[in-house]
């Protein structure tokens, strides 16, 4: 009789991938907690030079925070056409949430691009600073979702499949997907709008 | 009859390694118990490095107006003895001890992810040696024209503005050349290590508790590490952050603590002690954890209060949160500040008078049995004692101004860190010795080495109390004749070396007793928790099955009944259950389920100082191994299952 | 052993969440363009619509709606947490920098 059996198991009642997963993202809370406070510290404070909002382009802006909001939709259909069993389904659905995730980061390297001609770059003073670390971890983030999902896609190629145990995991990946989202949709507002 | 599974199949594109001898099979290891004896021995040896720090400076202000270390060297000494003991040797010996303890105390196989317990050894090496690689190749240079414009010799060119780094001091301009990158990038890798414990942890203790093992019967010292894994969970991305700034405004033109860019150099002190201050408590809850193991074994008693001591415990881990800026008192923060801060710096003396009354309660009407652990946990609560009521003053801050950068202060930290941690870890190490290694270690050397240890401690720390308060200050290299600091500071001096020899005489003690020590047995100081049930040396597989706990101190109730006016009696049945354990732990009847070793953790670790070293040398080929070896091992790892799949043959074979 | 079945939304209702943040989206897009008018209260406003779609995604999408408590507990103590650690140091800052 196989020892898994009788060893008890997650006492808790929450499976303990999905608890560590969890347990991984309220971290991040204070990690990007952190990057907010320091760009809200600075923001609106009197010194001279450039500033944000004399380079952004929010209607430019608003479409890839759209695009990214999107990415989570098509990412909660790809978990749920997992669960229903339909292995292309899924396929096409991680796929789709990777590409619209590399569009988001396409328009954020056009934007950097941009703001970098017209002379905010890393070094012109705090404003910069705040401003490209804060969300040049966010995309360094959204990268990371990019390469976990196109793993995931590529897994399910080969194998006969994703499953829902085991390996690596589409609902972990989702979780730390929709984690970027949200991270962007409070980006979004305190960074260009407030 | 026992079958162990191995690693049978070719999960991936090289087979998985086997061995269980020899030095791939600790490479490779992902047994919890393996994972704590390599990150004891690697603590172990920092604490040796962090010492003969402490000793050269205690050299060179053994007398005035000494050149033993020039002011370089002295900077790099003391910001690399700090460093050390606390990165280096106290945080990965706590480690060590919650790698071995945690999965015994909750009756469990192992952690809940095994192969990312190893990932946190790993990277704690090689940031350990990421960050000593500074005295190889990093360059300390002094800014423009300033004092200390000589060249710098070797082991002076090691990270020397504190181990606190306080911008803009520790930026590029004040800190010139290559120490002070290695410091902050060295911080950033140790810093993942505990933060992936610190979920792994988490998660074990929530998920992985055995049969019956509910949360209010868990041993006191698993509740300190679940306390300390929230504290590093919750911290750790502060100062992952913070550091970053650092390197960036000191490699990548950014502006965050500069002035002249509109930045805010007391920004870095806030975000460096929202992390420090949960530190602290970091450092010391696994003593108290410890201690509060140890005084009911040797009292035999119940802990006095294990509710109190319990939610004392999550009561300090979450003041910890709200008490930082007391270290900054003396900085330009704003008046309502400081009153706050002062005012919570008070409250968290509170829950932590709670535990020392119990502690006392616990031995109070006890029947004592001094051996060397209980002596270093009585030592601790008088030592920490001291230490926490020089803490307290530093909560009233007209006093604190008076008490700030003086040797005040390094007296209260090291009553609390060395008379506090380090007892208390000592404390454990003697206490789990023989679950350890099943052999008895000497009782008499460990008497001795408590005993020198006591003196040369309190010779050391002691007086500086009345130097901080006569005036001498922090981080100074020297001091004048006139200032009248000589006598004491030689006497301190001398403390240095009696705790020196006390060391060696612990070494000389473990190395024996590992060797010639008499065998211990599975409870030979007749305890109360669950990890005394299992033999000596403890199984790989720890619990022959998953044992079934009904109450607090399950095996002291197992072994004991109690009398009318609550002393303990020994059962009848007692003898022939201690025998009966002892022959089923030796010999499982079920089939074992055991994590399969890998070698991804170490690979993944590895990248991580070729991304430290390509950031400083601007080395795109480094970044690039870096990478590779992480993303190597990222998917090594993603596709490698744990559990070799059962299929219905293997089952009923 | 399978993941657990706790209630999920189906395919056509996660559209639907999506369409509302779209359209919350627009709406502080429009807020941004509108400044003027609406005043005092953009910040306000837009900080409500932040925090609305932020609880729509974590609770739907993330499904911490129809988890179990423990898992709320570590997100929510998480939040809360930096919350108020993060108001005292800007707090703080605000202040130092007024005097």
């Amino acid at each position: 009789m196989s020892d898994s059996h009788s060893y008890p198991h997650e006492p808790t009642g929450v499976e303990t991938r999905k608890l560590g997963m969890w347990v991984f993202l309220s971290t991040e809370i204070l990690f990007f907690g952190t990057l907010i406070t320091t760009f809200m510290i600075f923001k609106g404070r009197d010194f001279p030079g450039i500033k944000l909002s004399d380079v952004y382009d929010i209607p430019f802006t608003s479409v890839s925070s759209f695009v990214l909001l999107m990415s989570s939709l098509t990412m909660v259909l790809a978990h749920n056409a997992l669960e229903n069993g339909d292995q292309e389904k899924t396929r096409v659905w991680l796929l789709s949430t990777a590409m619209l995730g590399a569009v988001f980061l396409a328009g954020q390297i056009y934007e950097f691009t941009e703001f970098y001609h017209k002379g905010f770059v890393l070094s012109s003073n705090i404003f910069s600073s705040t401003f490209y670390v804060l969300t040049g971890f966010h995309g360094l983030h959204v990268f990371i979702g990019v390469v976990l999902l196109i793993a995931l896609w590529s897994i399910g190629q080969r194998q006969n499949g994703l499953s829902l145990d085991g390996g690596m995991n589409l609902e972990f990946v989702a979780l730390y997907w929709h984690f970027v989202d949200i991270v962007w949709i409070v980006l979004f507002t305190v960074v260009y709008l407030i | 009859m026992t079958k162990i599974i191995q690693p049978n199949k070719q999960s991936n594109i090289f087979k998985r390694p086997s061995s269980e001898t020899g030095i791939w099979s600790w490479i490779t290891t992902v047994d919890h118990k393996r994972i704590g004896i390599m990150y004891g021995y690697a603590a172990f040896f920092f604490l040796l490095v962090g010492g003969i720090e402490a000793l050269l400076l205690r050299i060179q202000l053994a007398s005035p107006d000494n050149n033993f270390l020039s002011a370089a060297e002295y900077n790099a000494m003391f910001t690399m003895h700090g460093t050390t003991m606390i990165f280096l040797a106290i945080m990965p010996i706590s480690a060590a001890f919650f790698n071995y303890l945690l999965p015994l105390q909750i009756g469990a196989r192992d952690v809940a992810f095994p192969r990312l317990n190893a990932l946190s050894f790993w990277i704690f090496i090689f940031g350990g040696v990421f960050l000593y690689s500074t005295f190889l190749f990093g360059t300390a240079g002094a800014p423009e024209g300033g004092y200390l414009a000589e060249e710098v010799s070797r082991l002076g060119s090691a990270p020397n503005g504190g181990w606190f780094g306080y911008q803009p001091n520790a930026g590029m301009k004040y800190s010139p050349g290559t120490a002070m990158d290695y410091w902050a990038i060295g911080l950033q890798i140790l810093g993942i290590a505990s933060l992936v414990s610190a979920f792994n942890f988490i998660t074990t203790i929530l998920n992985m508790r055995t049969k019956g093992m509910r949360f209010m019967r868990m041993p006191v010292f698993t509740w300190m590490t679940f306390a300390v894994s929230f504290l590093l969970a919750f911290s750790l991305p502060i100062i992952a952050i913070a550091l970053f700034y650092v390197t960036f405004d000191r490699q990548f033109g950014t502006t965050f603590f500069l002035t002249e860019g509109g930045g805010d150099p007391i920004l870095w002190q806030h975000l460096f002690w929202l992390f420090g201050h949960p530190e602290v408590y970091i450092l010391i809850l696994p003593a108290f954890g410890i201690v509060s193991e140890v005084l009911p074994t040797f009292s035999r008693k119940p802990l006095f209060g294990y509710p109190a001591i319990v939610f004392a415990g999550f009561g300090i881990a979450f003041i910890g949160f709200g008490v930082w800026a007391h270290h900054m008192f003396a900085s330009a923060i704003s008046p309502v500040a400081q009153a706050g801060f002062g005012l919570s710096t008070m409250v968290i003396a509170v829950p932590t008078g709670v535990k020392i009354f119990n502690w006392l309660g616990t031995i109070w009407g006890g029947k004592l049995s001094m051996k060397t652990p209980m002596l270093f946990s009585l030592g601790f609560i008088g030592m920490f004692l001291i230490g926490g009521l020089s803490g307290v003053t530093h909560a009233i801050v007209p006093a604190d101004t008076q008490q700030t950068d003086t040797y005040y202060v390094v007296a209260h930290f090291h009553y609390v860190l060395f008379g506090g941690a380090m007892f208390g870890i000592f404390s454990g190490l003697y206490y789990w010795f023989p679950k350890v290694w099943g052999k008895m270690y000497n009782e008499t050397l460990g008497k001795i080495h408590f005993w020198l240890m006591m003196i040369g401690f309190n010779l050391t720390f002691g007086p500086m109390h009345w130097l901080g308060l006569q005036g001498q200050v922090r981080r100074t290299w020297v001091y004048a004749e006139e200032t009248n600091l000589a006598f004491w500071n030689l006497i301190v001096s001398i403390g240095a070396f009696i705790i020196a020899l006390s060391i060696l005489v612990f070494m000389a003690n473990w190395i024996y007793s590992r060797r010639k020590g008499p065998e211990a047995g599975f409870d030979p100081w007749d305890a109360r928790t669950i990890e005394w049930s299992i033999p000596s040396p403890t199984p790989v597989w720890n619990f022959s099955k998953a044992p079934e706990v009904k109450s607090l101190d399950d095996f002291w109730h197992m072994k004991y009944d109690e009398d009318e006016e609550g002393r303990p009696v020994k059962r009848d049945t007692t003898d022939a259950l201690l025998l009966e354990l002892e022959e089923e732990g030796l010999n499982p009847k079920e089939d074992i389920e055991l994590p399969n070793p890998s070698y991804f953790p170490i690979i993944l670790a590895s990248g991580l100082p070729f991304l430290g070293y390509a950031v400083i040398y601007k080395s795109l080929p480094l970044a690039i191994v870096g990478v590779l070896l992480i993303l190597i091992g990222s998917f090594g790892w993603g596709t490698e299952p744990l559990e070799e799949e059962f299929t219905e043959d293997t089952e009923n074979e | 052993m399978s993941v657990d079945h706790k209630p999920h939304p189906k395919p056509v209702q996660y559209v639907q969440i999506a369409l509302v943040l779209g359209v919350l989206t627009a709406i502080e897009v429009a807020l941004y363009y509108t400044e003027d008018v609406v005043g005092v209260f953009t910040d306000p406003l837009l900080i409500i619509l932040a925090v609305g779609k932020f609880v729509i995604v974590v609770g739907w999408f993330m499904h911490l709606r129809f988890e179990d408590s423990l898992i709320n507990k570590f997100f929510t103590g998480g939040m809360i947490l930096a919350l108020i650690l993060f108001a005292i140091v800007m707090f703080e800052r605000a202040a130092a920098n007024f005097i």
